[in-house]
C-alpha cells in the first residue's frame, strides 16, 4: 500500500460526508475543516479510512495532526511498520 | 493492557468498532474496560436511595450516604410527597401504561392537560410531548429536515440535535460556540438552502447561557428560525421558569422552544412548544413520537403537578440561584477554574489532567461526595472537568462539606502538580 492509495481512501471518505466536493479536487495540504467538515464528520472520515485500510492509530497521535497530508503520512508510516512486522 | 496505558485511552479510541463484525465489541475495548474497572465503576453506579441533594451507594459492601452533585433535580422536587401522590392517584385511575403510541391510541385527556400546562408556562400556542428529551430533539430534526437542507448548530449543542440532523440526511454545520459572527458566516455560506439554527439555552457541560438576543438578531437578518433547547434551564431559570428564553425576554422571537421533564421536573419526557401547525406536521413525521409508546399516565400526572409547583413556588428558583452563586464563588475562591459558568451547572476544569480526574472522583466518593468526571469526547480533551449540578434542595452545609472535599481531593493534588497557584 503506497501513500497515494491511502490518500485516495481518505479523499473518498471525505467526499462522502460533504455536499458537492469531488474526491479528486481535495487538496491534502488543507485540513478537513477547510472543506466544511465538522468534528463528527472528521471522526467518521478517519475511522472509515482506518477500517478500510485495516489500520489503527491511537487517537492521541491523530489529535496532533493539522492537515490531510499529516494524516496520510501517519497512516502510511503505520502501514509500513505493519507490513514489516513478521 | 496495563493500567497506565489504559488510562491514556478514552471513548474516542474505540469509535471505529470491531474490524469485521459490528455485532462484536472491539477486543481492545474489552481490554481497556477490564484494565480500568475502578474508573468505570464511577459511571452507571447504582444508587441505593432516591436521587436528591443526598443519595447513597454501596461502598465496600456498606450503604453509604453521599452529598449528590450529580443529580439534575435542580428544583429539589424528586420525592416531593405531592408528586408521589399525583403519580399514585394516576396509577389507580389510569393503570400503569398508555398502551399505545400517541398518534393512535396512547393519548389521554391527561396528556392534553400536560400540553396545555406547558403551553401556558412558556407562553406558546401549542405543545407536543415526547417520550424522552433525547428522542424529542432527535425526532424534531429527523422529522422536519430533509436531504439538501442545512442545520446550523452551536458547536456545543446537545448530541440529540446533532444525531437527529445527521439522521435526516441534512447537512450539519457547526459554528463557534456563542459567536454570532461565526453563525452569520455559516448562514451566509448556505444562503441558498432551507436552513434552521439550533442552540442550547443553557449549555450542559459549561453552564453558560446562550446570548439569545444577539443570535436572534443574526437569525432574523437571514430570515431563519431558531430552536432553543431549554433542557437544563426550563423551570429553573427566569422569573416564571421560562428558561434562557424568558431571562432574555425573547419569547416572541424564538420559533421553537424545547424542554424536558427529566431535570427540574424530576420525572421523564420531552416537549416542544411553538406554532400549532408546525407541531401537527412534526407529529406525523417525527418517528420517535409516532413510533414510541406515549408517556405513562402516572408520569404525565407527575409532570403536571411538578409544573404547578414550579410555577407557584418561585422561591425554589431563587434558592437555586443563591446556592449556585454561593458555590461558584467558593469554587473560584479555591483558585479553581469554572470556565464559562454563570448558572447552577458548574464545571470544575482540571486542564488535561485526566488521571487526576479519575483519581479525585474516586477519592471524593470515598469521602462522601458524588460528583461526575466529564472526559473527552463529552468535552474538549485539554479541558476535562468535573460537573457540579447544584440544586435548590442543597443546604449550605451540604455545599460547604462538598467544598471541603473538593479542596482536599482536587485543589491539593493540582497544587502539588504545579497546576494551580498556591
Amino acid at each position: 500500500m503506497n501513500r497515494d492509495d491511502i490518500l485516495t481512501v481518505v479523499r473518498k471518505h471525505l467526499a462522502g460526508v460533504l455536499d458537492g466536493v469531488e474526491a479528486a479536487s481535495i487538496d491534502p495540504a488543507r485540513s478537513m475543516k477547510d472543506y466544511g467538515a465538522n468534528s463528527l464528520d472528521i471522526v467518521e472520515v478517519v475511522s472509515a479510512s482506518m477500517r478500510e485500510l485495516r489500520l489503527k492509530v491511537p487517537r492521541s497521535e491523530l489529535s496532533k495532526l493539522t492537515n490531510m497530508d499529516g494524516l496520510v503520512d501517519l497512516l502510511h508510516k503505520v502501514a509500513t511498520e505493519k507490513s514489516a512486522t513478521p | 493492557m496495563d493500567h497506565r496505558r489504559a488510562r491514556t485511552l478514552n471513548l474516542g479510541d474505540f469509535w471505529q468498532g470491531d474490524d469485521l463484525d459490528p455485532l462484536r465489541a472491539p477486543p481492545d475495548f474489552t481490554e481497556w474496560r477490564s484494565a480500568t474497572m475502578a474508573e468505570q465503576a464511577i459511571f452507571q453506579r447504582p444508587l441505593t436511595s432516591a436521587s436528591g441533594p443526598r443519595t447513597s451507594f454501596l461502598l465496600h459492601g456498606e450503604r453509604r450516604e453521599v452529598i449528590n452533585l450529580a443529580s439534575l433535580d435542580y428544583l429539589g422536587l424528586n420525592g416531593d410527597p405531592r408528586l408521589v401522590a399525583a403519580a399514585r392517584d394516576a396509577l389507580q385511575h389510569w393503570g400503569t401504561g398508555a398502551c399505545g403510541v400517541p398518534l393512535l391510541s396512547g393519548t389521554t385527556t391527561l396528556h392534553r392537560e400536560l400540553e396545555r400546562q406547558v403551553s401556558a408556562s412558556v407562553g406558546a400556542p401549542s405543545t407536543m410531548l415526547f417520550p424522552s428529551g433525547f428522542s424529542g430533539g432527535f425526532g424534531l430534526m429527523s422529522g422536519l429536515l430533509r436531504r439538501g437542507d442545512v442545520a446550523i448548530a452551536d458547536e456545543k449543542a446537545h448530541m440529540c440535535w446533532l444525531d437527529g440532523i445527521r439522521s435526516s440526511g441534512a447537512r450539519l454545520v457547526l459554528y463557534r460556540h456563542e459567536d454570532p459572527k461565526s453563525l452569520d458566516e455559516a448562514l451566509t455560506e448556505h444562503r441558498t438552502k432551507r436552513r434552521l439554527v439550533v442552540v442550547d439555552g443553557l449549555y450542559s457541560m459549561d453552564g453558560d447561557l446562550a446570548d439569545l438576543p444577539r443570535l436572534l438578531d443574526v437569525c432574523d437578518a437571514h430570515g431563519v428560525g431558531l430552536i432553543v433547547d431549554e433542557a437544563h434551564s426550563i423551570f429553573a431559570l427566569g422569573e416564571n421558569g421560562g428558561g434562557a428564553t424568558e431571562v432574555h425576554g425573547e419569547q416572541r422571537r424564538v420559533r421553537l422552544l424545547f424542554g424536558t421533564f427529566s431535570k427540574s421536573i424530576a420525572s421523564l419526557g420531552g416537549f416542544a412548544s411553538g406554532d400549532e401547525e408546525l407541531l401537527e406536521y412534526a407529529k406525523l413525521y417525527s418517528h420517535p413520537y409516532g413510533f414510541s409508546a406515549a408517556l405513562p399516565p402516572a408520569i404525565v400526572a407527575t409532570n403536571i403537578e411538578a409544573i404547578r409547583i414550579a410555577r407557584t413556588e418561585p422561591e425554589r428558583r431563587r434558592r437555586l440561584a443563591d446556592n449556585a452563586a454561593y458555590f461558584r464563588r467558593a469554587v473560584c475562591g479555591l483558585g479553581l477554574d469554572i470556565g464559562l459558568s454563570t448558572t447552577h451547572v458548574v464545571p470544575i476544569l482540571v486542564g488535561g489532567e485526566r488521571d487526576l480526574l479519575y483519581d479525585a472522583a474516586l477519592a471524593m466518593l470515598e469521602r462522601g461526595l458524588y460528583i461526575l468526571p466529564i472526559d473527552y469526547p463529552a468535552g474538549p480533551e485539554d479541558r476535562v472537568r468535573f460537573r457540579a449540578s447544584i440544586s435548590a434542595g442543597h443546604s449550605r452545609e451540604d455545599l460547604d462539606t462538598a467544598l471541603g472535599i473538593i479542596e482536599d481531593c482536587v485543589v491539593r493534588p493540582l497544587r502539588a502538580r504545579g497546576k494551580l497557584a498556591t
